[in-house]
């Protein structure tokens, strides 16, 4: 993958609306064949980024190039990308396989074989023997896969979605992300996603580019973001972290020692440490790099006495708010339920075992 | 449960003064007496026939119909483009534009018609149909910009950018996606500028000139009583031809909402 060649790239893109600077130098480049997902909070510019691409927002400043070519002059129709929108756009005048053939029109094939491509098309989507259907008779999850359709029927080289998934109840978005994902490996084509759902943006991405009010705060594969965010934003907007105050003791040699209020003193590679932005020092844990021991239980793993203040349970998990070390320090901690494994009950004293690679330094 | 029932009178009252003179008309449309009063001397048909053969009548007819249809195109055609242009662009002085587009709707029809008459004479154009048609374009603008408007208001804006995305052009695109979409507002348009034009009386008598109107017409036929019965037999035929033509259009109404899968939420008619 690392030697895939360059499929979008953007240099130094910025936007405004009026005064508003919603793009704020975006540079950064997506590679062919990649599944990338743009996340962040509701009006941090990502669809805007998305736009850029298709076409539909200018820019102000700056280059989007696609397939090593400037986009600037290009207009939308032209583009070698399709898109999925978020309201699907179907078109509801026309039955669902003249939405799925509108983008051949222009297409010199003849008839038979347009018929013919939009069938595989429907085929590829699950919706054979769907094309004489009325499209606004189709239910949301069905519109979605019309969408795609009519999106890959033109083959682009890139493929635009912006939050495809999120008007589909949870059932059905669970499935469609692991159909997309499918779906993205069979046809090879590069996909750019648009989500606000983290949770989302970690199962199906290669790589994500986090957010926030016009800048990329982080762009890194699912793993790295999850394990090693570079901010406490990012921390923070991607699942749960535990933040716990420390103070920086010593730092040699990219070695840090941090003295975290309840944990005690840790020393730091240079990789759990990301560079500091100014912010009061804190070191961040996940809650499942915590474990709590049960008697009899031992652990290579450093512990610290903790008094369960709280439990929450969600039947294959039960997370239990915990202070730590005799402190005011109260981290959460998520334990799986398996047998041999009783809920404990609020107020009990028990051992939580932790291990000094899963904290990252944020100051 | 007293309330409702004097509500209920409230509304068969209303209906019956809003509509009960106009189910008169067929009624001494149909009575052998040149006298507009109860009791009813007889059944004839003679009043139809009479009306048929007069020539003015047809004349009239002629004038109004190319007058009513010259103005629903012109003014649904002249609406598509301030309506498209209010819902979709932003410019300088846009709030103004529209204003004064959509003024004539509360100007009293008297100011337009004199004021039109005045600039006419002082320019010199003859007065004719066209001048009528002239007038009845800006009166009947305003109606065609509210109706297309909310027309395009329901329309989602992603549908137009999935047609370019799909590589129509943006004129290709408002042929294949917009316009049949909006078809139902268009038609509704055309309609409403057609009844408007076609009873209006004021500017088709000030700016008509030597041509005669059906409503300036029937008017003048009104001073003569032995007219007034065959005046009442077109009046029957008009309102029939107006319950035909609004049936005819909530058809394709409702046949539109139904194809695009859309909500009936009673609609403009």
């Amino acid at each position: 993958m690392s030697d895939a060649k360059t499929m979008i790239e953007f240099r130094d893109v910025h936007k405004y609306y009026g005064d508003y600077h919603a793009l704020r130098g975006i540079s950064a480049s997506i590679r062919a064949g990649e599944f990338f997902s743009l996340l962040g909070p509701s009006g941090c510019g990502k669809t805007t980024l998305l736009r850029t691409i298709a076409g539909f927002e200018g820019i102000d400043k700056g280059a989007v190039l696609l397939d090593g070519k400037d986009m600037a002059d290009v207009p939308a129709n032209k583009r070698p990308t399709n898109m999925v929108f978020q309201s699907y756009a179907i078109f509801p005048h026309l039955s669902v396989e003249e939405n799925v053939g509108f983008g051949l029109r222009r297409d010199p094939r003849s008839k038979t074989e347009k018929a013919a491509a939009v069938a595989e098309a429907l085929e590829m989507v699950g919706l054979k023997g769907f094309g004489k259907r009325a499209a606004h008779a189709l239910s949301g999850g069905q519109r979605q896969r019309v969408a795609l359709a009519r999106a890959l029927i033109l083959k682009p080289k890139v493929l635009l979605l912006d939050e495809p998934l999120s008007a589909l109840d949870k059932k059905m978005r669970e499935q469609m992300q692991v159909e997309l994902i499918k779906l993205q490996r069979q046809v090879g084509i590069t996909f750019v996603l648009v989500t606000h759902d983290q949770e989302e943006a970690l199962v199906m991405s290669d790589r994500i580019a986090v957010m926030f009010e016009g800048e990329i705060a982080q762009l890194a594969d699912p793993e790295t973001l999850y394990r090693r965010p570079n901010s406490k934003k990012v921390a923070d907007f991607i699942g749960t972290m535990n933040f716990i105050p420390c103070q920086v003791l010593s730092e040699s040699g990219g070695q840090i020692e941090v003295d975290a209020k309840g944990l005690g003193r840790v020393a730091l590679s240079p990789d759990q440490c990301p560079p500091g932005n100014g912010d009061t020092a804190m070191v961040g844990l996940r809650p499942e790099t915590l474990t709590l021991l049960y008697p009899g239980q031992t652990t290579a793993e450093r512990t610290v006495e903790g008094l369960v203040d709280e439990v929450i349970y969600f039947g294959d998990m039960t997370y239990y708010d915990v202070y730590l070390g005799g402190t005011d320090v109260e981290v959460r901690l998520s334990m799986r339920n398996v047998p041999g494994r009783p809920i404990l009950e609020v107020g009990s004293k028990v051992d939580v075992a932790w291990s000094p690679s899963a904290l990252v330094l944020f100051r | 449960m007293k309330q409702g029932r004097s509500l209920r009178a409230y509304a068969i009252g209303y209906l019956v003064f809003l509509y009960a003179p106009i189910l008169l008309l067929p009624v001494f449309a149909f009575n052998d007496s040149k006298i507009i009063a109860f009791p009813l001397s007889g059944f004839t048909t003679n009043w139809f026939s009479e009306m048929w053969s007069d020539a003015q009548v047809w004349i009239a007819l002629k004038n109004s119909l190319t007058i009513a249809a010259s103005a629903s195109i012109l003014a649904t055609t002249f609406g598509i483009f301030a309506a498209r242009a209010s819902q979709r662009y932003r410019f300088p002085g846009k709030g103004a534009a529209m204003g004064l587009i959509m003024l004539p709707l509360v100007l009293p029809e008297m100011i337009v018609a004199m004021s039109l008459l005045v600039v006419l004479l002082a320019v010199g154009v003859p007065l004719s149909i066209f001048t009528v048609i002239l007038g009845h374009v800006l009166i009947c603008t305003p109606f065609a910009v509210a109706i297309l408007t909310s027309a395009f208001q329901s329309l989602d804006r992603s549908l137009e950018e999935a047609a370019y995305d799909l590589g129509e052009t943006p004129v290709s695109t408002f042929r294949l996606i917009i316009l049949p979409l909006v078809m139902p507002g268009i038609i509704s348009s055309l309609l409403i500028c057609f009844t408007i034009s076609l009873d209006e009386f004021i500017i088709a008598y000030f700016l008509a000139g030597a041509d005669t109107v059906l409503s300036a017409y029937i008017y003048s036929q009104f001073r003569f009583p032995a007219r007034v019965p065959a005046m009442l037999a077109l009046g029957t035929i008009l309102v029939l031809v107006s319950i035909c033509l609004l049936t005819v259009a909530e058809y394709f109404r409702r046949r539109g909402i139904a194809k695009t899968g859309g909500k009936d939420t009673g609609g403009f008619l």
